[in-house]
């Protein structure tokens, strides 16, 4: 049981990784951050970045519920 | 204030984006109290509170600082965003010295884009490498000076400690992922106000560490003290020199164009705090050295030095040495964000010109040597505001994460100040009054 998740959240994480890389970047560096720079916002989001989008969500859901029933099993 | 606050609740596009970053802001922090699995929580508790109730090895100062206490908490985001900053420094640092980079940023949108994707993989690269580091080190039991007999890890085989590894890293990845989310659908900018929140997180405990171990006397001096700063803070990141620019008028068909004059604004701070971060980062170096290299049985020389000097916040030379490191980036940082020769081109195009001085090169000139002088008030400002923790170490007694500490400070008013600013913005959309009249 313990084994059988801990694999289920090594999968998950590696596919999270993943997902997020294969966003678009939006973040700008550290040059937007802390008041510098222009902050462009451009345009809404493609058919392609909202399946994205959905596909990490469900990644996202099973990594965190993969976490909390992992630290639950392995309570002492 | 308070107006303008429930007139962008009212706002519906607005309020959906606070709500958004609210909601965003509160998985983060459920995400950083929650426990990666395998670590005994309970054990974690009580070794954190004898370390605190002693004197905590202040090894980790800076990433437990944007960490918001996750770190030695060993949550599942335990690393924090600091990965994403550490690559974004490394990529800053090396588009001066490697040309392609270079050819990357000149390109404009494309290339900074590819620029923050490779930002992203450095990102995932450091945060292997620290989580390995970190879950090593709890492994060992040299997390916490008195962890040997509270074992931080449940069992030590090595299936639970890639496990752990491996949800770390994926914590950094969700942090920056959800970072970029607040950035693209929320209000201001998603890794600014991750950090913001982080600070915000451990100030009431750090606050009432202070009313607890020293009194209501220096708690009280302690937050007049602070209004003070956040005041100072405020006014000099405000300040702003401005340069008068006249605009030619240009006859295009029957119309008149231009004749406007407006100006430059040229910050006193131009880096923000930027500066401190860089060098904060860099003087974290040696104490990484120490921690590495204390165990072998030889004593080196130089590690001995460096333990001395460097690992500890202190020492005459490691004030120095921080301080001239701000000075430093503060000037380095200017010239990578703002190229005199640059602005002084676009002016000449669009014919525009600075009174009394003619356009091209001596434009350029005149705008370095104004910006030149105008850093380094702004520079020795940064140094001094990052010294005041030290100092209150000396005077108050109080702990390394003075709760008014500079660069907390500087952080909280330079993210809150622009993100009110981005409210107001969107707000102006709509009416005219904002939150800053």
């Amino acid at each position: 049981m313990t084994i059988g998740i801990s694999i289920a959240l090594i999968l998950s994480s590696l596919l999270m990784i993943l997902l997020v890389l294969l966003h678009k970047g939006k973040g700008g560096g550290l040059t937007d951050m802390f008041g510098g720079g222009f902050s462009s916002s451009f345009g809404g989001s493609s058919v392609v970045e909202r399946n994205l989008d959905r596909l990490t969500i469900i990644t996202g859901t099973v990594w965190f519920v993969c976490i909390i029933a992992l630290g639950l099993l392995l309570k002492p | 204030m308070l107006t303008a606050l429930t007139r962008a609740f009212r706002t519906p596009d607005l309020r959906k984006k606070l709500l958004f970053t609210l909601g965003i802001i509160a998985l983060f922090r459920l995400g950083s109290v929650l426990p990666t699995p395998g670590v005994n929580a309970e054990n974690v508790r009580t070794a954190l509170e004898q370390a605190q109730a002693g004197e905590l090895g202040n090894i980790y100062g800076m990433v437990q600082l944007f960490s918001g206490g996750a770190l030695l908490k060993l949550s599942v985001f335990a690393l924090g965003i600091m990965p994403y900053i550490t690559a974004s420094i490394i990529l800053q640092l090396l588009t001066v010295v490697i040309p392609r980079l270079e050819a990357l940023k000149k390109e404009g949108q494309a290339g900074t884009a590819k620029i923050t994707q490779y930002t992203r993989y450095l990102t995932i690269g450091l945060a292997v490498l620290q989580s390995t580091a970190f879950v090593a080190l709890a492994r060992s039991g040299q997390l916490f000076q008195n962890s040997a007999e509270l074992p931080v890890l449940l069992n030590d085989d090595i299936f639970t400690v890639v496990t752990m590894v491996i949800t770390m890293t994926a914590g950094t990845a969700v942090i920056m992922w959800l970072g970029e989310l607040i950035t693209d659908r929320g209000v201001g900018n998603g890794m600014s106000i991750l950090i913001f929140t982080q600070i915000i997180a451990v100030f009431p405990s750090e606050l009432m560490n202070i009313f607890r171990s020293r009194g209501w006397f220096t708690f009280a001096i302690v937050l007049i003290v602070g209004v003070f700063m956040v005041a100072a803070v405020v006014f000099v990141e405000q300040a702003q020199r401005r340069i008068p620019v006249q605009y030619a008028k240009r006859m295009v068909g029957r119309r008149m164009y231009g004749g406007t004059s407006t100006y430059i604004p040229l910050k006193v701070n131009h880096a923000g705090i930027i500066p401190v971060i860089f060098a904060s980062s860099l003087l974290y170096l040696p104490q990484l050295v120490v921690t590495l290299f204390a165990n072998s049985t030889t004593p080196n020389v130089v590690v001995e030095w460096i333990a001395q000097n460097l690992a500890t916040g202190d020492t005459p030379i490691y004030m120095a040495t921080f301080f001239l490191l701000i000075v430093f980036f503060t000037y380095f940082y200017v010239s990578i964000t703002f190229n005199p020769v640059e602005v002084s081109d676009n002016m000449k195009k669009y014919g525009g010109f600075i009174p009394g001085i003619r356009p091209g090169r001596p434009t350029a000139e005149y705008l370095n040597y104004v910006l030149t002088r105008l850093t380094a008030p702004g520079s020795l400002y940064l140094g001094v505001i990052s010294m005041v923790p030290i100092f209150a170490l000396a005077l108050a007694g109080a702990s390394q994460n003075f709760p008014f500490g500079g660069t907390s400070i500087l952080i909280m008013v330079g993210v809150g100040l622009d993100t009110v600013k981005q409210i107001e913005s969107q707000l102006q959309q709509r009416n005219y009054e904002g939150f800053l009249r």
